[in-house]
């Protein structure tokens, strides 16, 4: 099962943020959206990245959008920050998903679901904050620590979800004492992301409430977005429905409001 | 999505939201089939983890449910809802509800004819009358004492003295149950509970593979409840003289009580004596008589006339049930499990005190029985990660030792599939007292493996 040396080696290798995508946030946390598209427009990964996640029927735009000045511009800056961060952990991805059943279409599909619908939120919640906006993309990391962890230990790991309803947060906190969202905080802070990020992620795991009510009633959203999500039979088929527990009391205040935005009938 | 087996009970919890957009991913044929395999009693689905579900989300379930009920007497249903989720799973279905509602998985547990808790004292509640009965003749059935009441105010009257009853149920439906007959265990002894008239009938309701894995786990005495038998055929005769003829090829013994002859024929008694079956009155002049149980059951472990020994099949084996035994213990504790010796002979345990144990039988191309032994405070370490916090209840240690031992037996099952040597896996027993353990294998031969993960021993024992 996970040793602790595997979630050394996990959080060793997750790289620097790459510089070119160190500026084009710098440049778009001061709301310079023409200075970000030019360095922005470097990596072409990033361009690519760019360009198929906002064309995407989710994002509802009618015609192609080609250039990134054209893309930060109809996205605004918090969804344009929201965005890269969605590339940067993209760039921890595996090439071929072996414990969940996802390639790299199904899992930016994944990533422009929680965002355009995150925005949806917080336009309902009367919450305008780059922060807040960016903190979603953090949330499908959670799934590729889980890959890159759990990967080796397939069998192991049916074998004993045969016998109990583990889920990987609980054996991996059980095993090690670290949870998803742990190695979740530790990217975010490698890759110098908002303080603010990491503590709604943790929180929006539903076992490690913040101390900020605030934050707290964000979690409960995101955490009930996330189920929302992956109890879409696309993600269901990837075996992403039990990969963490879904708090039910947790949110239950908040599932009737949730209902109305998302039109849950 | 898999199943969770416990207590005989595959249970699956999606999580999230049901509706007419994701309603086949959840479960599959496939997964059914799988855990049908499995010899549960009950499939269910928990609605615990479930927020959102509309009529489309459960249809597709509903369906599988009708399938299974057409092949199997497997019991299907829902579980772990609240009212509101009762009261609108009951209005989308009105008045085609085959399948079973209980309220939580433990008032499910209950009606799991091979469930090992008995004789719980229960309060039940339903509006409709037929339910009351039905539940009260199952939970009966099944060892328990049902209090039944008869309209709401009583019902809240009564349920206000909480230690007055283990469980309260209410919110409850059942469907079509199953028609197996329940069996349980009492010390050493099974038994079975039979009702009503016996014929041809009971070829197909008696669970023979169950029967015969206790035979070949340890089990002497099989006790057959039967004050609510009427009567019985010459079927019925036929069947239990067999039945007696395998048990004597184990030294095993077959006792009847409560079973009157005023309605079968004097004669049938006197055939099923010539067998070797006894008769008892009353239950409690076996259960209470430890003199005579130890007779019957105990100590007959050691006079086995079809003594078995370790082949060369299973030795050959060996290395995988080894292999199954190690990686379980290393994956649960994340310790390193080193072998330290092997030797074939009857088992040894030096110093009985403070040491738990746990076995599981498997049958198949391969036959035989897996022990392991170990210190108390070691099998608490070993079933941390599935416990998920320190304890000293014992009987929760002794009841994650056998999920454990379950997961042995898993992984031996995969390994050997891995040669296209299928086996099945019995369920798992455990034993607070080392002596209990060796009434059972002491005088049987088998291969002994010391184990040691980080510093700490634990035995393993292989025997047919």
């Amino acid at each position: 099962m996970v040793k602790k040396e595997d979630i050394d080696e996990f959080i060793k290798k997750i790289p620097p943020a790459p510089e070119v995508l160190k500026k084009t946030i710098a440049l778009l946390n001061v709301g310079d959206l023409q200075k970000a598209a030019i360095v922005a427009e470097e990596d072409l990964a990033l361009k690519s990245y760019l360009k198929d996640i906002v064309n995407k029927p989710i994002y509802g735009f009618k015609n192609e959008v080609n250039e990134i000045s054209q893309i930060f511009g109809i996205l605004g800056v918090s969804q344009s920050q929201q965005t890269v961060y969605n590339y940067m952990i993209n760039l921890l991805s595996p090439s071929k998903w072996l414990l969940f059943k996802l390639n790299k279409k199904s899992f930016h599909d994944l990533q422009a679901n929680l965002s355009i619908k995150w925005s949806i939120i917080l336009q309902h919640l009367n919450i305008d904050d780059k922060n807040i906006t960016a903190s979603i993309s953090l949330l499908p990391s959670a799934i590729i620590v889980a890959e890159a962890l759990f990967n080796k230990y397939i069998d192991d790991v049916n074998l004993l979800r045969t016998t109990k309803a583990l889920d990987y947060n609980t054996i991996l906190y059980r095993i090690s004492n670290f949870t998803l969202f742990d190695i979740c905080e530790k990217i975010a802070t490698k890759w110098e992301m908002d303080k603010l990020i990491s503590e709604i992620i943790q929180a929006s795991s539903g076992l490690n409430p913040s101390d900020d009510e605030e934050l707290n009633k964000l979690a409960k959203w995101m955490h009930l977005l996330l189920f929302y999500e992956l109890s879409q039979q696309m993600f269901v088929d990837a075996g992403l429905n039990d990969f963490i527990d879904f708090q039910i009391e947790f949110v239950g205040d908040i599932y009737e409001e949730f209902a109305t935005i998302m039109d849950i009938s | 999505m898999k199943a969770v087996v416990k207590n005989n009970v595959g249970l699956f919890t999606p999580q999230g939201f049901l509706d007419a957009n994701n309603n086949s991913a959840f479960l599959s044929i496939d997964d059914i089939e799988a855990t049908l395999k499995l010899k549960v009693d009950m499939i269910l689905v928990s609605m615990k983890k479930v927020i959102f579900f509309n009529r489309n989300g459960l249809d597709v379930f509903i369906k599988l449910f009708t399938r299974v009920r057409k092949t199997s007497s497997t019991i299907v249903g829902f579980c772990d809802y609240n009212k509101k989720q009762y009261n609108s799973i009951k209005q989308f279905y009105k008045n085609e509800i085959n399948f079973s509602l209980f309220k939580n998985i433990e008032i499910a547990y209950l009606f799991s004819s091979n469930f090992a808790d008995k004789e719980k004292k229960i309060l039940i509640y339903s509006d409709d009358k037929h339910q009351r009965s039905a539940m009260a003749i199952e939970l009966h059935n099944n060892g328990h004492y049902p209090v039944m009441t008869q309209t709401l105010e009583e019902f809240d009257d009564k349920r206000l003295n909480i230690d007055a009853y283990d469980f309260i149920i209410d919110n409850t439906y059942l469907g079509e149950m199953g028609n197996m007959i329940a069996s349980k265990v009492s010390g050493n002894a099974i038994i079975y509970t039979v009702i009503s008239y016996l014929d041809a009938d009971i070829n197909d309701t008696f669970h023979i593979q169950y029967h015969n894995n206790s035979l070949n786990i340890g089990f002497r005495l099989f006790i057959f409840d039967a004050y609510k038998v009427i009567s019985m055929n010459v079927h019925a005769l036929n069947f239990f003289t067999k039945l007696a003829g395998a048990a004597a090829e184990y030294n095993a013994n077959i006792a009847f009580v409560g079973l009157s002859f005023d309605k079968t024929p004097e004669v049938f008694k006197e055939n099923l004596e010539d067998a070797g079956i006894l008769f008892y009155d009353q239950m409690d002049d076996i259960l209470e008589n430890k003199k005579l149980l130890k007779e019957l059951g105990a100590s007959s472990a050691a006079n086995i006339k079809n003594k078995r020994s370790i082949n060369k099949a299973t030795v050959t084996e060996l290395p995988r049930f080894i292999d199954a035994t190690v990686a379980t213990i290393e994956m649960m504790t994340n310790s390193k499990a080193i072998k330290e010796a092997a030797q074939v002979h009857n088992i040894v345990i030096e110093e009985k005190e403070g040491k738990i144990a746990s076995s599981i039988g498997y049958y198949g191309d391969l036959d035989g029985m897996v022990i392991l032994v170990f210190p108390t405070q070691i099998a608490k370490k070993a079933c941390e990660l599935l416990i998920g916090e320190e304890t000293d209840d014992m009987e929760l240690i002794l009841d994650t030792l056998a999920e454990l031992v379950n997961i042995v037996g898993g992984k031996i099952k995969t390994l050997l599939s891995n040669d296209d040597i299928n086996v099945n896996i019995t369920l798992p027993r455990t034993y607070q007292e080392i002596d209990s353990l060796l009434e059972v294998v002491q005088d049987k031969k088998g291969v002994q493996v010391d184990l040691s993960f980080s510093d700490n021993k634990f035995l393993f024992f292989l025997t047919r």
